[in-house]
């Protein structure tokens, strides 16, 4: 297990680390300057979590995260969350999630469902649900509503974060895409990153269900929460 | 956009001939009481009377006011206004605008949560003034920390303002074309392409020559290195260390026995 985390981590990983740090930090800067109503800031995250294995993609998160809280303090308590996020997106690569467009949606989603997950407590205990993020308006309004501080912090999260997560899933995918083949063959996965020519009908229905049954799953916790 | 990176201060007073290790350990540890005790006030008191006063034996208070004001302060305060105006808690109204009904309770409570996260920030604000990054990672490659993890979080630290610059650039270049960033909503979103591939397939490309060059240097090599900086690590730094993790696990003990 470990033998095979170390694997992951060569010289090329370590190097496109900061790398990957930076591109979060100025994509985001971009967003907020072209303001767009999404964060896109783990795009490098999840660009390593794929060519790089997940455990290289969680370290990314949790080093983006603290690094960034020197000049933006609001983003440091959030370092786990971006910490399941290339870890996440590690493992969807890994399972070859990351090869045409729809699966990649899919992954999108499976890391929109992990950040709701992981914010949910943090947003709860350090700010009791209204954090300084635009999207607590909703959360204020389900307070007002009489829903239960855990129920309206989930669901503000789970109606937020998929766009951005599945926009974050396609820019990184369209980035490995985008990069010459022989420089994607030095990091230590390159077979995440290969894709498929042509889809089948199978794959497609196959990804509508999972996509179904992650929302059902969804709906299910949030119910269970309130 | 071009934020200034290093916080760091040169001077010389007593808290900057501390080791880092020492300096990191009392800012966690003052974050963790704030977070973890169980007393309304404590935050407020570790403000004023913890983290200030060690600004000014540190010989930057005037750079830690500063900071306060351009960061401390609004952030504090923004979270302040959020929980004010939309924690639904309380009866007594004192104001109310719109839908929105700002009570006692949620007053209240709005200030607990911004003095505590005044109290994260200031503390790390405090470890970042008196701390040069470069002595914090040789000491802790000292003891025993991969010197990769060194070398990313040193990297990244050089890396953001040229990417920061490049940004900028690319954004003045795109725009002199015609490129539209400021319109409606598809126009921006459309635009983004733009400004983002040419930064990121730039900087993608550097990737492997560094990595051979580091290689070169040694990179992966796994001997003892030795450091040009010889950190001092003092018993008074080890009798420090060792008091904040009394003190942190004293406010657990008092925060589980008391709930």
């Amino acid at each position: 297990m470990l033998d095979k985390i170390k694997k992951d981590f060569t010289t090329m990983t370590w190097v496109l680390i900061p790398v990957a740090i930076a591109i979060n930090i100025a994509i985001g800067q971009i967003v907020v300057l072209l303001k767009l109503p999404v964060f896109l800031d783990s795009i490098g995250t999840v660009l390593v979590g794929i060519i790089c294995g997940p455990w290289a993609g969680a370290l990314t998160g949790a080093l983006s995260n603290t690094i960034w809280g020197l000049f933006n303090p609001d983003s440091l308590p959030w370092w786990p969350v971006a910490f399941f996020i290339g870890l996440v997106a590690g493992f969807c690569a890994n399972a070859g999630l990351f090869k045409n467009w729809w699966k990649v949606i899919l992954s999108g989603f499976l890391i929109a469902l992990t950040a709701a997950i992981v914010s949910t407590p943090i947003s709860v205990y350090l700010y009791g649900g209204i954090t300084a993020s635009g999207s607590s308006f909703i959360t204020a309004y389900l307070l007002q509503t009489g829903q239960g501080l855990w129920s309206a912090v989930v669901s503000t999260s789970f109606l937020t974060e998929p766009v951005d997560k599945i926009s974050t899933a396609m820019l990184a995918f369209a980035i490995v895409q985008g990069l010459s083949k022989r420089l994607v063959a030095r990091f230590p996965r390159p077979e995440n990153a290969a894709a498929e020519a042509g889809n089948s009908t199978t794959q497609l229905i196959t990804a509508i269900i999972v996509t179904i049954i992650v929302v059902a799953l969804g709906f299910v916790v949030r119910n269970m929460l309130s | 956009m071009h934020e200034r990176l290093s916080y760091y201060v040169k001077r010389d007073s007593s808290i900057h001939r501390l080791n880092p290790l020492t300096k990191i350990v009392v800012a966690l540890g003052i974050i963790l009481i704030s977070f973890s005790s169980p007393w309304y006030w404590t935050s407020l008191i570790l403000l004023f009377l913890v983290i200030t006063p060690l600004c000014f034996v540190g010989e930057v208070s005037k750079e830690f006011f500063r900071s306060a004001i351009r960061l401390i302060i609004p952030a504090a305060g923004f979270i302040f206004l959020m929980q004010a105006f939309f924690q639904p808690v309380g009866e007594t109204v004192i104001f109310s605008f719109w839908i929105l009904d700002v009570t006692q309770e949620s007053l209240s409570y709005g200030f607990y949560v911004a003095t505590r996260i005044a109290v994260m920030i200031s503390a790390f604000t405090f470890f970042l003034l008196t701390t040069h990054p470069s002595e914090l990672m040789s000491d802790l490659t000292r003891r025993g920390l991969p010197g990769q993890f060194a070398y990313v979080i040193i990297s990244t630290l050089q890396i953001l303002p040229q990417m920061q610059a490049k940004a900028q650039t690319i954004i003045a270049a795109q725009r002199s074309r015609g490129l539209d960033t400021e319109s409606t909503f598809l126009k921006r979103a459309g635009s983004l392409v733009p400004l983002v591939g040419p930064l990121v397939f730039g900087s993608l490309i550097e990737v492997e020559e560094r990595a051979i060059a580091i290689e070169a240097r040694g990179f992966t090599s796994t001997h003892v290195k030795t450091s040009l900086h010889d950190v001092p690590d003092t018993s008074l730094d080890k009798t420090i260390r060792w008091i904040l993790v009394g003190l942190v696990v004293i406010t657990l003990v008092l925060k589980l026995w008391l709930s």
